[in-house]
């Protein structure tokens, strides 16, 4: 084992073996035969991906992807239709609308056929 | 900081300086991986089986540094595989198998953990209960391990995890930092502090000898 020093990261092939004795199962290749086996015949149970499953997949994440695009998209248009400015009001418009303060103007015009 | 060269480990060796015919052969394990794992991913059950039995041993061994039971270990270094073979679509082939795996192992071992709610010690050797003279080197070693164990468990998880990767299984500090999800500079602290640790209880145990 070497000296400890702070920026010491060579490999300590006594402490990893060290280790490795204290973690390994102790079961030897018998051992790792056996979970290999355990593996395998709990993957049995699992579907094995084959181009349609794989297909399928993608699928499901387009269809998704196209509805919040869709969403997305029509969020922002009704946005943008919303916040448009209204047209500008022509010369002509202005003359032919009616006037904003209709009794104003008569009570004016009343004062005058009055006054003559 | 470049990482020193490093011992022997599950997958495809680190490509050599020196010889051309080694050179070859670490290129040919390496294409021999992404077969296995291309293979394994179409629905090839023997190239997983293959695959299992390659990462077999670092899978249960980095379970256990996390969950110390042997048998929760397996448990989730089995979870683990089956997420893996679920997930191989997902899998980037231009990077390194096995670090991909051991995240996924280092996760549900992490998990597992999480949900335990009732903990099971580990049963204690009955060699090192006793406290008696050790008969043979067996024995001691034994003791070792056990007391190994313990001073590992009671070391933080990522810390544990770190130096068992370095210094057992033999990856570099980069791939650590890929399987943790750390950045580099963080592994090689946590590998620090845990190796100082365990080097203090491996120096008093030859001191006891």
């Amino acid at each position: 084992m070497k000296d400890l020093l702070p920026f010491d990261h060579r490999p300590d092939p006594a402490l990893g073996e060290a280790l490795r004795r204290a973690l390994d199962p102790g079961d030897g290749t018998e051992g790792t035969a056996a979970f290999v086996a355990r593996v395998l015949a709990r993957a049995a149970d699992v579907p094995a991906l084959s181009w349609d499953l794989v297909l399928a997949r993608w699928a499901r994440g387009g269809v998704a992807a196209a509805i919040l695009v869709a969403v997305a998209a029509g969020y922002l248009v009704g946005r943008a239709g919303a916040a448009a400015p209204a047209p500008r009001p022509t010369m002509t418009d202005v003359l032919l609308a009616p006037p904003a303060h209709p009794r104003e103007v008569e009570i004016v015009l009343a004062s005058v056929i009055d006054n003559q | 900081m470049a990482d020193p060269p490093r011992p022997p480990r599950p997958g495809p060796p680190p490509l050599p300086l020196t010889s051309q015919p080694a050179r070859q052969a670490a290129r040919i394990a390496e294409q021999d991986e992404a077969d296995l794992v291309a293979r394994a991913a179409a629905g090839d059950r023997d190239a997983f089986g293959a695959l299992v039995e390659r990462y077999a041993g670092v899978a249960r061994r980095v379970a256990r540094a996390v969950l110390g039971n042997p048998e929760d270990a397996d448990d989730a270094a089995q979870d683990a595989m089956l997420s893996a073979l679920l997930k191989l679509d997902q899998y980037d082939r231009r990077r390194p198998f096995g670090p991909w795996l051991l995240r996924i192992v280092a996760n549900a071992a992490t998990d597992r953990r999480r949900r335990r709610t009732v903990r099971r010690a580990e049963p204690l050797d009955p060699g090192f209960v006793a406290g008696g003279p050790r008969p043979d080197t067996t024995a001691e070693r034994r003791a070792l391990a056990q007391r190994l164990r313990e001073a590992l468990a009671e070391l933080p998880e990522r810390r544990r995890m770190a130096v068992v990767l370095f210094d057992v299984e033999g990856y570099s500090h980069g791939e650590i930092a890929e399987i943790l999800g750390i950045p580099e500079g963080t592994v090689r602290s946590e590998v620090f502090h845990a190796r100082r640790r365990l080097r203090a209880l491996l120096v008093d145990w030859k001191e006891d000898e």
